[in-house]
């Protein structure tokens, strides 16, 4: 099968869409002539015109709130956040608008909507621009958040997420655009709500998603040349979370550790725990843990960024104790 | 600096019997009842808050009615895209809504327009897009409604957003009137400035008044302003409107100057103005002027009046009983729809 990055993934689904549907267009910073701050839109402009894929001022809550009524009368408006820092300035329109409009006008409008683009640390990138969002967005009721960590499943939910009538945030992750991998020719989609388990293993639960995965993949082949075998999730959906795929596997392993880009306080790992001590309190051999980014501003200096943000040797380090007892 | 001093913009002439003999007797005295069905629905709705059958934010329109009134009716009410603030209520009863859904919708029934969600702020019905409850957060939905009729090539229809003057000093207005002439979007951008933002008054919060007349430069787009509590002005000057949006598919921004009788919300109790101005203002009033129009020009009476007036405010109490008599609704449908399946 051929193999293309996520990058070219995320082209693939948006290419597609708009060949498929008319209702679908994108919009953004840079989307158009400069075909987009990370090359995503590439080539869009010149096959789909200045209609489709529509260059926007800096106006982050104006271009949000002009895509939510587009949606509400019936287009399918995909909104590119240059990252999803800049999602904030549009704060209001994306909860008070977008993420209400349906249950508030007692299902009558529906808003069809897909907000995309980087989310989480870049590099050296600082304070301001390295938020994780998923813990805010996937508070709220009335949304589904995705964050893929493949290029098959970048392609595939995306498509699913365009053509989704609910508002949608689908998460990318800077570092890992030029991540090559086997997306197939034909026309699929990734069922929303589906985590994956894309290792198997007998000790340990490891459960993430997006770029950390890629941390896990290395933790884990780690353990398994140690002869520890930890069964390792791909959440893919942070929204509505796959409840049925993590309590079976933490059922068989009887030990479970999240790992989470994003910081430690009301996180995402935190509901994932909350469910597992729920649903597999008699299951469990030891304490949940979560590896998370510890609680500060992300700094810009080296050292200080790959400290704060989990890393394979704070992941090992917890997955050892967890794994106390064992073997 | 008082409410006298502040620079008035130049107020849009047309001659209200000219108006009123193009518009007819038909459709002014349809006018004159949707305005008094507005007037009984905000009363009663405020009645029964008053005897804790509403609650929440209450915004009523009374003292505004014309404004929405005329540019509904100029518009047209089966087409066109609407949105507006959480002074709602006019906007949907002009374009559909029944008082038994609107009132059913105050009382947080199972019968109202959206199910008991919304309640007063967030009133939704065909072609009006709310209904929003935070300040400013309507402007860039509208543009996004003009966008819609644009990209799908739709010429006869035209999108309207509403909002107060306290909600111009928000980034979201300037944010969208850039957007709207940059991308040439059909979007009538209304101001209905009643001059105070919540209990503040213009004066201390819009720092070059007149407000269209002076940032509508700024943008480049077309401006007009009109006194709305006269109703056959209103009407007149958006049927122009109206036709310059199709023909030129290019924004237009109006200020409508107007009063609210109440205070912003129920728990207002308006301080902030005098008996003496407000009586001053009521002599405005727009119902009471359209009628005397009709009444000195038209061999309306006071008698015709009274009657329809009645039938309207009865449609109201018939409302009111029924929505409370209406089912809450049941606490199984509270988690539906809140995704789409």
């Amino acid at each position: 099968m051929r193999e293309i990055s996520i990058r070219e993934a995320i082209r693939e689904a948006i290419d597609e869409a708009l060949a498929k549907d008319d209702s679908v267009f994108i919009l953004g910073e840079e989307v158009a002539q400069y075909n987009g701050a990370y090359k995503i839109t590439k080539g869009l402009l010149e096959k789909y015109g200045e209609k489709r894929v529509i260059d926007t001022p800096i106006v982050e809550g104006g271009f949000t709130g002009l895509a939510i009524g587009a949606a509400l009368t019936g287009l399918r408006p995909i909104v590119e956040f240059m990252s999803f820092n800049f999602s904030f300035v549009a704060f209001d329109q994306i909860v008070s608008n977008a993420l209400k409009i349906h249950y508030m006008s007692g299902g009558r409008f529906k808003v069809p909507i897909v907000f995309r683009g980087p989310n989480g640390a870049a590099a050296r990138v600082s304070c301001q621009h390295s938020h994780n969002v998923e813990p805010l967005y996937a508070h709220l009721p009335g949304c589904i958040v995705l964050a893929p960590s493949t290029p098959y499943d970048s392609k595939g939910l995306l498509k699913a997420a365009i053509f989704n009538d609910n508002p949608v945030f689908f998460l990318e992750n800077e570092m890992i655009y030029n991540i090559k991998g086997e997306v197939p020719d034909h026309d699929y989609t990734v069922e929303i709500g589906k985590a994956k388990v894309i290792e198997e293993g007998v000790d340990l639960t490891l459960i993430s998603y997006s770029r950390m995965i890629y941390f896990c993949r290395e933790v884990v082949e780690d353990f398994k040349r140690k002869g520890i075998f930890i069964e390792l999730i791909d959440l893919r959906t942070i929204k509505p979370l796959d409840v049925g795929t993590i309590v079976t596997s933490v059922r068989k392993t009887h030990r479970a550790v999240v790992v989470e880009e994003g910081h430690k306080y009301a996180g995402i790992s935190a509901e994932v725990i909350s469910l597992i001590q729920e649903f597999c309190f008699d299951d469990l051999d030891a304490p949940v843990q979560r590896v998370c980014q510890m609680e500060t501003p992300l700094p810009y200096s080296p050292p200080l960024e790959a400290e704060t943000i989990p890393n394979p040797a704070r992941i090992k380090k917890v997955i050892e104790e967890v794994l106390i007892g064992v073997k | 600096m008082t409410t006298e001093e502040i620079k008035q913009p130049t107020l849009y002439q047309s001659d209200p019997l000219a108006v009123i003999a193009e518009m007819g007797m038909h459709l002014s005295l349809k006018m004159l009842d949707e305005m008094l069905l507005i007037r009984h629905f905000e009363t009663r709705g405020e009645q029964s808050y008053q005897q804790g059958k509403v609650w929440g934010f209450y915004h009523s329109y009374i003292g505004q009615e014309a404004v929405q009134t005329g540019i509904v009716n100029a518009l047209g009410a089966d087409k066109n895209y609407y949105a507006t603030t959480y002074r709602c209520h006019a906007l949907a009863l002009l374009l559909g809504m029944t008082p038994e859904e609107g009132m059913a919708e105050l009382f947080g029934k199972q019968t109202g327009i959206a199910l008991g969600r919304g309640g007063s702020m967030h009133m939704y019905t065909k072609n009006m897009y709310g209904g929003s409850g935070i300040v400013g957060g309507q402007w860039p939905l509208g543009a996004g409604l003009a966008f819609s009729l644009k990209y799908r090539g739709i010429k006869d229809e035209v999108a309207v957003v509403f909002g107060g003057d306290g909600s111009v000093p928000q980034g979201t207005f300037h944010e969208t009137m850039n957007l709207i002439k940059l991308w040439n979007l059909p979007l009538i951008v209304v101001v209905e400035n009643n001059g105070i933002s919540m209990g503040t008054q213009l004066e201390r919060t819009i720092a070059n008044p007149p407000i269209v007349e002076n940032m509508s430069k700024a943008y480049g787009i077309k401006s007009y302003s009109v006194d709305g509590m006269q109703l056959p002005l209103v009407y007149d000057l958006f049927k122009k409107i109206k036709e310059e949006v199709q023909q030129t598919c290019q924004p237009i921004m109006v200020e409508v100057l107007c009063y609210r009788y109440k205070g912003h919300s129920i728990s207002d109790a308006a301080t902030y103005r005098t008996k003496e101005e407000l009586e001053r203002i009521k002599k405005l009033d727009p119902i009471e002027s359209f009628k005397q129009l009709l009444k000195n020009h038209c061999g309306f009476t006071d008698q015709e009046y009274e009657t329809r007036s009645e039938v309207q405010k009865q449609r109201v109490v018939k409302a009111v009983v029924e929505a409370d008599l209406a089912p809450f609704p049941d606490v199984h449908t509270l988690e539906e729809g809140v995704i789409i399946p």
